[in-house]
């Protein structure tokens, strides 16, 4: 029965210092809703107003990226894509957490690009960032893949992630940012 | 031409852009669901609004509080599409509120890429 386990289930998550966390169909009401209430729940517990922006910036490209890229999904061009987002705080940093099912085929190209960004010092990223957002060499995506990018200009540390094969056709790519 | 109010949502600004005064605001938080669907009839606007060639001061007042990578992208194609036109009489205010240095930042490298018309960083 899981209303005897929903509490040691809240537990687990609140000592893993989880503010947020939401798994199924992200749809852009989502992205509204729980942004601004993050907004405000930082602003409440008097979070530098910096450190907040960055978090709400860094969970709206999480959240549009699983939109967006989710192989997860009831129809091929559905306002919605399935995933997991997850925001938390421990020892004063905040991480943004965003996972979602992606075709195998697709893995090596982003694991690549992704290996590229996280080697690249702050000035790079920003030079890399301005050479993006002037091309449309990427048409599978629809903001260049600058998503990505301006995730790394805004956390303190450089993003790490993973990609969980799930059977010959799809993995699970996992994402995670550091304020 | 036209007239062309949008009013403010949460994830996409106000927009208004005026032909009679040539005073032309986007303001708010800028992160649609679709950004292609929504700036698609502002680029389009701006667009005949500078193939009509005004010929007297033009002012874009920017006053973003936030917006995403893809709007980002949007934002330097409207910047281009005034800068190719290469008249020094329009002017873009990039106007911010005075202790957010991010959005600062942000137009200061806007601001890089402008050769011809002027492009002001302003505190509020």
């Amino acid at each position: 029965m899981l209303n005897q386990s929903l509490y040691s289930y809240k537990d687990a998550l609140d000592k893993e210092g989880i503010i947020f966390t939401f798994c199924g169909p992200i749809s852009h009401d989502i992205v509204e809703g729980v942004g601004i209430t993050l907004k405000s729940q930082m602003q409440e517990s008097d979070v530098q107003r910096t450190t907040a922006m960055k978090v709400f910036a860094i969970f709206i490209e999480q959240v549009q990226n699983v939109i967006n890229y989710s192989q997860e999904r009831n129809d091929f061009d559905s306002d919605m894509g399935m995933g997991i987002i997850v925001v938390g705080e421990r020892e004063g940093k905040y991480f943004i957490v965003g996972g979602n099912k992606m075709q195998n085929s697709k893995v090596a190209i982003l694991e690549s690009n992704l290996a590229d960004l996280v080697a690249m010092n702050k000035d790079e990223l920003k030079a890399f960032y301005k050479q993006k957002r002037h091309h449309n060499e990427n048409d599978e995506s629809k903001g260049a893949g600058l998503g990505f990018i301006e995730m790394a200009r805004k956390a303190s540390e450089p993003l790490t992630y993973s990609f969980e094969k799930i059977d010959n056709e799809s993995s699970f790519f996992c994402i995670e940012a550091h304020i | 031409m036209t007239r062309l109010q949008i009013e403010k949502t949460k994830s996409s600004p106000e927009i208004d852009f005026n032909p009679q005064t040539h005073t032309h605001l986007i303001a708010g938080e800028s992160y649609p669901e679709n950004t292609t669907l929504f700036y698609d009839p502002v680029l389009d606007w701006i667009n005949s609004y500078l193939a009509e060639g005004h010929e007297g001061e033009i002012t874009f007042n920017i006053e973003l509080i936030y917006f995403n990578s893809s709007s980002s992208k949007i934002l330097l194609d409207i910047f281009d599409m005034l800068d190719e036109t290469k008249n020094d009489k329009i002017s873009v205010n990039w106007i911010h509120d005075e202790d957010d240095e991010a959005m600062e930042e942000y137009g200061e490298e806007f601001e890089e890429d402008i050769k011809h018309i002027q492009f002001n960083i302003v505190t509020k």
